[in-house]
């Protein structure tokens, strides 16, 4: 379909893409690190929110300023930042979430500059009484920083209109996501994952657009024809930047059916109430949302939501995608594999680096697990 | 029925041919670069060895890193299939299975009835495999197959404290200078693999009773220094380096 080729361009060079768009539409480019930003605001404020997803070869420029415990995404971010090949953006968001990103902030800002530079202090805790009100007042605030940043106002209407505009990717996100774990055959994994990628990259009503269409050939598409022994399994981690994943768990046997990676399920959960006022519906779905561990909501809701999700799409394992150095999700773990394992849902821990261990034996892994589920 | 099993490892390939439940040859050459062609000739070999023609062979299941080069096979199944298959063919009693072959080393953990419950792969680098062997007998001047025998002489094992192929190897030339005795060094070196091997064990738990498969398995010094380090009895099968062409061969009489 030559609407993945218009995602995949937009993935493999996102820079191009945003340079383009700037010069075509005027709009300025606000970058972010993390599922935790507010976008509606973002879009409202007639900027195009975009994700960084930094880079994993030649870092060297970072390497100067972290540690070698640094999760190789806050690594290739910086170095990105570093560089100079993100000029194009006006500024960049960053939520309080886990040590790295928060120390990737500070950094960022005596170093990379002089757009600007936004913190979002975010509250540890999500599941108090005082964590909402708490939340709005963060939202508030951030309005308040991007308008002065952008120089515009930030009308409740237009951000009645980011908040429709979202519900309806999101809606059709999932929808997509839905249809694709009925019948895996009708998508590859690999293209999935560009739509997702592309969608916090990309124009979002062009984005809008192409979705509809795509989920409209999908649901099309004739029923499933998927082999009685393909295993559907399920990614939890942080976020996936390896397409050949997919490819890889594809070849083995096996399909995944659904994540809850935050560039993935976590990316699009939760409807916003369009009658409520606008921030506080913002704040809601984070408070509603599945938690990111760099969060707290109750010792093992996040767990427990994901025994969950196994259940609801019938998935066969879990797949545990660990980045290096990346210590909220290390954190969560071991109780989620113990979890898991009461459960009797077998689940395979996958470390790595930004980049893909050596293929063969990747290979070798998938198809094991695979061949023993 | 007759069955056989293609392994292709990264520095040898295995063939063996199996009859109901015996093994009625097994074969082993160097995979060199061609890994398709490798899985020809060691398949041929093991023919002539069984004094066997083609037709006589009912099934074939290729395993290894180079299982797909096997054109001619009926299906393959990853080594960790393998090995657990051939080895519970060998001893249905075993609980664990530590293969450590030419450039990775696997844990594999069996249930009753020989299933894998569980297994880990050291695939992030050589340190520890049959190639970090290779490379410390280059740098001694030892011949391989005489490190078992050499290490046992050891009364006091040196101290290899790397954990990487290229530093262990300076650090190795760094004790030859210091005049230190060839067997200790060989004797530290098992040490230091059975160190390593022990540390991913840990992480899946091992079960008695163990068997040790791969390559490595021939060396008995590294056998030994395991054993003591996990305080356990190591079962090194006469069939060791072949029991993932074996275990093919198992999987592939159930095909
Ligand atoms: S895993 Fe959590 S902290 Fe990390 S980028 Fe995703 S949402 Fe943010
Ligand atoms: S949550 Fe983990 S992967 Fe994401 S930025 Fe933080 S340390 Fe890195």
């Amino acid at each position: 379909m030559e609407k993945f080729t218009e995602f995949k361009n937009i993935v493999t060079d996102p820079y191009t893409y945003c340079r383009k768009y700037k010069e075509e539409t005027g709009n300025k480019i606000v970058g972010f690190t993390c599922s935790y930003t507010p976008e509606e605001i973002i879009y409202a404020a007639g900027a195009l929110p975009f994700r960084l997803f930094g880079t994993d070869e030649g870092i060297h420029r970072a390497d100067m300023h972290l540690q070698s415990y640094c999760c190789s995404l806050v690594r290739g971010i910086l170095e990105e930042g570093l560089s100079g090949r993100l000029d194009f953006i006006n500024g960049v968001v960053f939520p309080h979430t886990c040590d790295s990103i928060q120390r990737l902030s500070d950094i960022w800002r005596l170093n990379v500059t002089p757009k600007f530079h936004i913190d979002l202090v975010l509250p540890v805790k999500l599941n108090t009484t005082s964590a909402r009100q708490y939340l709005i007042d963060v939202m508030e605030k951030f309005k308040k920083d991007l308008e002065s940043a952008l120089g515009v106002k930030i009308t409740d209407a237009a951000l009645s209109d980011a908040i429709k505009l979202y519900n309806q990717i999101r809606k059709l996100m999932m929808k997509l996501y839905t249809l694709r774990a009925q019948k895996p055959e009708t998508l590859k994994g690999r293209d999935l994952h560009s739509i997702i990628k592309a969608a916090m990259i990309m124009d979002r009503q062009l984005l809008l657009k192409t979705l509809s269409d795509i989920v409209e050939q999908t649901q099309k598409a004739p029923a499933s024809k998927m082999k009685p022994e393909t295993k559907k399994l399920l990614l939890t981690g942080g976020i996936c930047s390896h397409p050949d994943i997919y490819d890889i768990i594809e070849n083995a046997g096996g399909v995944v059916v659904w994540d809850d990676l935050c560039t993935g399920s976590r990316y699009f959960e939760g409807i916003l109430d369009e009658k409520a006022p606008p921030l506080e519906a913002i704040a809601q779905r984070y408070l509603d949302r599945d938690i990111c561990p760099a969060k707290h909501a109750g010792l093992t809701d996040r767990g427990e939501s994901l025994v969950q999700m196994v259940r609801q799409h019938q998935a066969d394992g879990v797949v545990f995608m660990l980045l290096k150095f990346c210590d909220p999700h290390a954190f969560d773990y071991p109780y989620i594999k113990e979890m898991l394992e009461r459960e009797n849902i077998p689940c395979m821990l996958l470390d790595m680096e930004e980049q893909l261990p050596a293929g063969g034996q990747l290979q070798t892994r998938f198809e094991t697990f695979i061949q023993i589920l | 029925m007759i069955t056989a099993g293609i392994d292709i490892g990264s520095i040898t390939a295995k063939a063996a041919i199996v009859d109901g439940g015996k093994i009625i040859a097994t074969k082993i050459i160097f995979t060199g670069y061609n890994a398709e062609l490798a899985g020809q000739k060691v398949y041929d070999e093991v023919l002539i060895e069984a004094g066997l023609g083609k037709t006589a062979i009912d099934k074939i299941v290729s395993t290894g890193y180079g299982r797909n080069a096997v054109g001619f096979a009926d299906k393959s199944f990853t080594e960790i299939m393998a090995h657990a298959a051939g080895a519970y063919f060998l001893n249905p009693l075993i609980h664990s299975i530590i293969d450590i072959g030419g450039q990775d080393s696997k844990a594999i953990l069996l249930d009753d009835k020989g299933k894998v419950k569980n297994f880990v792969m050291n695939d992030k680098c050589a340190a520890g495999t049959g190639r970090f062997l290779e490379v410390m007998a280059r740098a001694l001047e030892v011949n391989l197959d005489d490190f078992g025998t050499m290490s046992q002489k050891s009364a006091s094992p040196s101290k290899i404290s790397s954990l990487c192929t290229v530093f262990a190897e300076s650090e190795v030339i760094s004790l030859i200078a210091r005049g230190e005795k060839r067997q200790d060094i060989i004797a530290g070196i098992h040490e230091s693999i059975a160190a390593r091997v022990s540390s991913m064990l840990a992480r899946i738990g091992v079960q008695k009773p163990a068997m040790i498969t791969g390559g490595v398995a021939r060396n008995s010094g590294v056998v030994l220094a395991l054993s003591k380090k996990l305080d356990m009895e190591m079962e090194v099968s006469p069939y060791a380096q072949v029991n993932g062409a074996i275990g093919a061969a198992i999987l592939a009489a159930a095909l």
